[in-house]
């Protein structure tokens, strides 16, 4: 594992005695978006935070029913929608959109204007997450899945968004240089598609209800258009300019990157019917949502290859960048989670995975094993370049990777062996229904388990995060590496 | 890529294409269904929901109850759901439903709460399962009158608390009750089986009573070996003194969960509204587009209102 000399561990360095006009340029890029960054990724912590904690306390109410059961506000069925409403809306939503900001500045090569609107803006984002928790907790759930909170909530969303996002977008009119990167393409489809999504949702939904099923055709068009083009676009983008930035050399490919960009937005946001495989609807809705979910396959696959061909040869930087080991395993993850998309959506398959764990597996699989990676990643990348300290110990990052992909791991496989169990007993009337319960059981522990490590990764990052916020990182000019360089690597970023 | 223009109509038109494509022209397709009526313009179904079961349905959305009870049923050709029956009630034990869901099952529903996992059983035709709402005050005390001796005689300690207000209440209670909650017999948990409780106190499975009971305490009328994962809903009950006599709705229940002598457990209104909503929920009637598994199921084929022939299997077996 030896890293040959011609990796260039050197990352760009922000110091202001660099003569370089491009790093000074960069410098002061970075500190336009430093408050709004910075509070997004903070906001973001504190829900993930409590998203953790409410996820460990649902997994384990799962499988022990009788635990805090008897206050209306602690029952499973209302913690559940908090828990998750909190970890997309509160934390992947702001995570997101610190990430998005940074580098769309980045790219555009502009500062950030207007700062203290996006600051206004996080702050209406927030309060908007709280009044919806509080709405779900007091039993005014609206009851279609992702779309939880009250109507009232997803109006201060929204106001929050177009403070927030008009800003973003409009970083594109000051850009300079006429090439628009990669990353690029993502953000802006990202930042168009929101909108849109959501307030066709609420819309339909809430100001000119659709008639029966058509609700929950529109309800699971949403989330899986809010995983896909809102929160798994900024994730690619992101992976987009991390992967290349950090190993030093260009994306492999452009025309593949095309392909897989056009490919993802024709394909992915056709998936939505496929969470209702053979439900109540007219048979061609869904069978057109499982022919978009297997030609997901060619973005998936125009997309890995890129990414791999790019780091072709780099892998072994892995070892000692945080980002890269983050976004690299988000990005393989992206991979999983859209060939198991494919297996629960299929109906032959669909028939032992439907209505059992698995979805929840897949959920995850998305949002966490792909999305939340990446964005640990690029948090671990932007952070230094804000506060201007480096990452101060290199064992809690190490720590932090490994409990959380352990984590995510043995969740995954836990939900999707113990949906494969429950989904075949489901489907043998001769068993009686409970016991396809009871053959989830043991995995449901499992699963609590696995939450328990996430729980330890998720708190040794916040305590680093912490670190960094209060200035006590380290003051150096050189990257905080996962391993020690040895003499080869040391020299290539001398 | 050089120019917003193309980027930005790319993204504007892979976006229109999908949402005009699973939502815009679904929505023309089924988005506006009329009940379904035979000639004469009767025996209508779907029909709009009692107000209680229409709150009820809030009740449900909002404690989450979706995440773990579906409310649809698949095709029969590849699934289990229809050859699928309860775990509970009498042998031969209720289906889980005798055809599959269509989009005009749902007409009225809001949110509609199709579900996602089956942690439970399905209960899109749960109020079928139950017995039938007349019978019951006349039939069950009748049957189950005898019965009430050797459950006090084989635990007498676990009966000494509930047993004695139930004594003491059940001799008038069959008189009472039977007139008063007629005019809302769907909507109440009917008060007959809280006085006759059968062999294990449980009240008929799928009843409205068994359902309060069920959402209080489920774990307590767990059927197989393996216990009930659901949460308890006690919050949605009431413990008062009893003043009096004792209320009509109070649940019947033994063993730990039961109150001191001289409380009792009512329902809040909000359980009776879930409960009404439960018992409200049928899809067992038959739809012109939906082909039964069997050709025109026979049991299917009887209207909810007046079944003639179901109910006398119920209350002779329990």
């Amino acid at each position: 594992m030896t890293p040959t000399a011609d990796i260039p561990l050197k990352e760009p360095v922000i110091s202001a005695a660099a003569s370089d006009a491009e790093q000074l340029e960069r410098a002061r890029i970075d500190a336009s978006t430093r408050v709004p960054v910075l509070m997004f990724y903070a906001s973001a912590m504190v829900w993930l935070l409590i998203g953790t904690l409410l996820a460990g306390f649902v997994s384990f109410k799962l499988h022990s029913p009788d635990w805090f059961s008897d206050v209306s506000f602690l029952t499973w069925g209302r913690l559940r929608p908090v828990h998750m409403n909190v970890m997309v809306y509160g934390w992947a939503s702001m995570a997101a959109m610190g990430t998005a900001i940074w580098l769309m500045a980045r790219l555009c090569r502009t500062t950030l204007r207007h700062p203290l609107l996006i600051v206004a803006g996080i702050w209406f984002w927030n309060i908007g997450v709280l009044i919806g928790v509080i709405g779900i907790l007091m039993g005014y759930s609206t009851g279609y899945d992702w779309l939880e909170f009250p109507p009232y909530a997803a109006v201060v969303l929204f106001v929050a968004y177009a403070l927030i996002m008009s800003w973003a977008v409009l970083m594109f009119r000051f850009r300079r240089g006429d090439q628009i990167y990669i990353t690029q393409w993502y953000l802006l489809g990202a930042f168009l598609w929101f909108p849109w999504l959501y307030a066709a949702a609420q819309a339909m939904l809430f100001v000119v209800p659709v008639q029966g099923v058509m609700q929950a055709a529109v309800g699971w068009w949403y989330a899986n258009n809010l995983l896909f083009l809102w929160l798994g676009a900024i994730a690619l983008g992101t992976a987009y300019y991390m992967i290349p930035k950090v190993i030093g050399r260009p994306v492999y490919s452009y025309h593949l990157a095309t392909i897989g960009f056009w490919t993802y937005a024709l394909f992915s946001s056709w998936t939505g019917m496929q969470r209702l495989v053979d439900g109540p609807f007219p048979a061609w809705m869904i069978t057109a949502s499982i022919a978009a979910t297997i030609l997901t396959i060619i973005p998936v696959a125009t997309v890995g290859l890129n990414h791999h061909m790019t780091m072709q040869g780099y892998f072994p930087v892995m070892r000692y960048s945080p980002t890269l080991r983050f976004t690299v395993f988000g990005a393989m993850s992206y991979t999983v989670f859209s060939i198991i998309g494919i297996l629960i959506s299929l109906r032959s398959t669909a028939r032992y995975l439907h209505f059992t764990e698995a979805s929840i597996a897949y959920s995850h699989l998305g949002l966490y094993a792909f999305f939340t990676m990446v964005m640990f990643g690029s948090m671990y990348y932007i952070v230094p370049r804000l506060v201007g300290r480096e990452w101060r110990y290199a064992t809690l990052i190490k720590l932090h990777f490994w409990a959380s992909a352990y984590g995510v791991g043995l969740m995954s496989l836990m939900l999707l062996v113990g949906g494969f169990a429950q989904g075949a007993t489901q489907n043998d009337p001769s068993m009686s229904f409970i016991q396809s319960v009871a053959s989830a059981l043991p995995y449901l522990r499992g699963r609590t388990v696995a939450a328990l490590l996430l729980t330890i990764s998720h708190f040794i990052f916040a305590f680093h995060f912490g670190l960094m916020l209060f200035g006590l990182g380290r003051t150096s000019t050189v990257p905080t590496f996962l391993n020690p360089v040895e003499a080869e690597g040391s020299e290539a970023h001398s | 890529m050089k120019g917003l223009v193309p980027l930005f109509l790319g993204v504007f038109g892979t976006f229109a294409f999908s949402w005009v494509g699973l939502t815009v022209i679904p929505n023309l397709q089924i988005g506006a269904l009329n009940p379904q009526m035979d000639e004469e313009g009767t025996d209508i179904y779907p029909a709009p929901k009692s107000g209680m079961a229409d709150r009820g349905r809030r009740i449900y959305a909002a404690n989450g109850c979706i995440y773990c009870h579906s409310q649809q049923i698949r095709p029969g050709y590849a699934y289990a759901d229809v050859d699928r029956v309860r775990d509970a009630g009498p042998s031969p034990r209720p289906k889980w439903a005798e055809r599959r869901s269509a989009p005009r099952d749902y007409i009225f529903d809001r949110p509609v709460v199709l579900g996602q996992e089956r942690m439970g059983p399905d209960l899109a035709d749960i109020g079928k399962a139950g017995p039938t709402e007349e019978e019951k005050p006349a039939a069950a005390p009748a049957a189950n009158a005898p019965a009430n001796s050797p459950a006090t005689a084989q635990s007498p300690p676990a009966n000494a608390g509930s047993g004695k207000p139930a004594a003491g209440g059940s001799p008038p209670a069959p008189a009472t009750s039977a007139a008063a909650p007629a005019q809302s017999a769907a909507a109440n948990p009917s008060p007959a089986p809280s006085a006759s409780p059968s062999p294990n106190g449980v009240p008929p499975a799928y009843s409205a009573a068994w359902h309060h009971r069920h959402l209080y305490s489920p774990r307590s009328m767990s059927l197989d070996s393996v216990d009930s994962t659901m949460p308890a809903y006690k919050f949605l009950y009431e413990k008062h003194q009893i003043n009096g006599e004792r209320s009509a709705d109070a649940l019947e229940l033994s063993g730990r969960d039961a109150p001191p002598p001289g409380w009792e457990i009512v329902p809040t209104y909000d359980a009776s509204c879930l409960v009404a909503y439960l018992m409200s929920l049928d899809q067992s009637h038959p739809l012109k587009e939906v082909k039964t598994a069997e050709g025109a199921a026979p049991p299917a084929a009887s209207p909810p209102a007046q079944p003639a022939g179901s109910p006398a299997p119920a209350p002779s077996k329990k």
